[in-house]
């Protein structure tokens, strides 16, 4: 059963061509008429890292809300998948799916910021740890709703919530508490990794968003039995 | 292997009772089927055997989800069971083959047994958004199938198959009963129980009610026949409506004749009828069955060949 939650995310993406063009298209429809602006840098990293957070967030949380209320997640789990293994695996083929989804949106703000070949890397670094922590988010808002709509309003939250710790609608004071938070929340790298592109800022750590893709993964590795039996609505086989 | 002793759940707010103080048990080998109207609590108690739900009283015995050779020890197919709608039947029935612990190999050579047994071969190439209601019942049976469970555990199993898939089915599940399964089926489908059921339980508003071997509860009702009679004009008939050798045993439309001389009764029945104003549509004689032996045991009777839309007027 090695990869067999990950494959079938897969091959599911692959047959909804539909759906796979216009979360490429979408994306890159918000992030063009900002590249191609006179914005200042700060304000387009700024839209940016938003929707490379609110994505992965939506994209994960209202699926699997979906698929919870139709009875798929209670028939997968009840089926021998463990919880874990469920949740992980589907996480991590969405945060590839999500930035194939996004590089040509990426490509565009990295352009429009005109940033050197030497800022892509950091952008790349941090667009994966923003996507996977997203997509973990997105999985404990989903076990938390009652309702694709529920999940939806805690992604936002979540989303705005975490986006606004990681110093992106406003950066702290330099040794404020704002900053301290600024420098442990999650989507610091990607935001930072946005600004070193418009070349505001010069450089970018990506310790805190490291550690919280890691944790997160733990804290859902550790609880996954119970996410799952929310997620499924139904006692899981002991 | 599976036994539910005095169990009772109820659903909402108000716990209202779907399961009172049901009683079960089906030992390995042994193909049980619970015999009942739609509400009775069936579907409620095939939940709780396989721990879908937990019993509000009463306990449920069940084996560990797993068989020593670490595969899922059950088989559950229901009414509604989702799919992977954008994928294809086979790549479904793979996906849970895999995830009841089967390699590779062992999956694609079982899937596809199954999907050839049950004629839906032609078909598993196809996304499972394109299937018929019939098509996505296999594709549940394959699945619940696939890895050969000691417990099946499947409502209403019959829905939506066509002849061949059911009597394909009933070969399935006999062959798993032989091989040592314990399979328990909620259904209404008498005809599919008498032939695969080696013991039947009834139940009625929640709660189990006797039943037994399927041949012996028909032999009970002795010699005879049901004949069933559709009227388009029914009369006012009295209630011992009767004659030598019938009487009526469930009036209304259809109207339910119990006939000791069967068919040989038909002519004065056919008398009877239209002297007392009837207009006869349709007339089919049975013999003894379980939709009898139901009746004759808990005084109520099953939806399906002469109940639900019988009384409807064609054209």
């Amino acid at each position: 059963m090695s990869a067999l939650v990950w494959s079938t995310e897969w091959r599911t993406a692959l047959a909804r061509r539909r759906l796979f063009a216009l979360n490429v298209g979408v994306p890159l429809l918000l992030v063009a008429p900002i590249a191609l602006s006179a914005a200042p840098a700060v304000h387009a990293a700024a839209v940016y890292a938003v929707l490379f957070v609110i994505h992965p967030t939506f994209g994960s949380a209202v699926p699997l809300v979906r698929d919870a209320e139709e009875g798929m997640v209670a028939r997968v789990l009840r089926a021998g998948v463990r919880p874990a293994t469920y949740l992980l695996q589907r996480a991590a083929a969405a945060t590839l799916l999500d930035t194939l989804q996004l590089l040509p949106a990426v490509a565009v703000a990295w352009w429009g910021l005109g940033a050197d070949g030497g800022a892509l890397l950091p952008l790349l670094a941090g667009l994966l740890l923003t996507l996977w922590t997203a997509n973990l988010v997105g999985v404990l808002v989903a076990a938390a709703a009652r309702s694709v709509a529920e999940s939806a309003l805690f992604a936002a939250v979540a989303a705005l919530l975490l986006l606004h710790a990681s110093g992106v609608f406003r950066t702290g004071a330099p040794h404020s508490p704002a900053a301290r938070v600024e420098a442990a929340a999650p989507f610091r790298a990607l935001h930072e990794a946005l600004l070193a592109s418009g070349g505001t800022l010069p450089a970018f750590g990506i310790g805190a968003s490291l550690a919280w893709a890691a944790v997160l993964a733990g804290v859902i590795v550790l609880v996954a039995r119970r996410l799952g039996a929310a997620l499924a609505g139904v006692p899981l086989r002991r | 292997m599976l036994r539910a002793t005095g169990v009772g759940y109820g659903y909402g707010p108000a716990e209202e009772e779907a399961v009172e103080a049901a009683e079960l048990e089906v030992a390995p080998g042994e193909v049980v089927a619970v015999l009942g109207p739609n509400g009775a609590g069936k579907s409620t108690l095939l939940r709780l055997l396989d721990g879908q739900l937990e019993p509000r009283r009463g306990t449920v015995r069940r084996p560990p989800p797993r068989t020593p050779d670490g595969l899922l020890a059950y088989g559950w197919a229901g009414e509604d069971a989702p799919h992977f709608e954008h994928l294809s039947g086979r790549e479904n029935a793979r996906f849970f083959a895999r995830a009841a612990g089967l390699d590779r190999a062992a999956a694609d050579t079982a899937v596809q047994t199954l999907l050839d047994r049950l004629a839906l071969a032609p078909e598993a190439g196809r996304p499972v958004s394109a299937y018929s209601f019939g098509a996505r019942r296999k594709l549940a049976l394959v699945a619940a199938l696939a890895h050969r469970p000691p417990v099946l555990l499947l409502d209403e199993p019959t829905v939506g198959l066509d002849a061949d898939a059911r009597a394909a089915l009933a070969r399935l599940l006999r062959k798993r009963s032989a091989a040592g399964a314990a399979v328990v089926l909620a259904s209404h489908d008498t005809p599919f129980v008498e032939e695969v059921a080696d013991r039947v339980v009834f139940m009625v508003r929640g709660r189990t009610r006797g039943g037994g071997r399927p041949r012996d509860l028909i032999r009970e009702l002795g010699e005879g026949a049901r004949i069933v009679v559709t009227l388009r004009a029914p009369p006012e008939l009295p209630s011992d409506f009767h004659g030598p050798g019938w009487r009526v045993v469930e009036p209304g439309n259809p109207l339910v004749v119990r006939a000791e001389a069967g068919e040989r009764a038909l002519p004065d029945l056919c008398r009877a009828l239209v002297s007392a104003g009837a207009r006869i549509r349709e007339i089919s004689v049975r013999p003894p069955d379980l939709d009898e032996a139901f009746r004759r045991a808990v005084g109520e009777t099953l939806p399906g060949r002469d109940g639900a839309g019988a009384d409807e007027e064609e054209g």
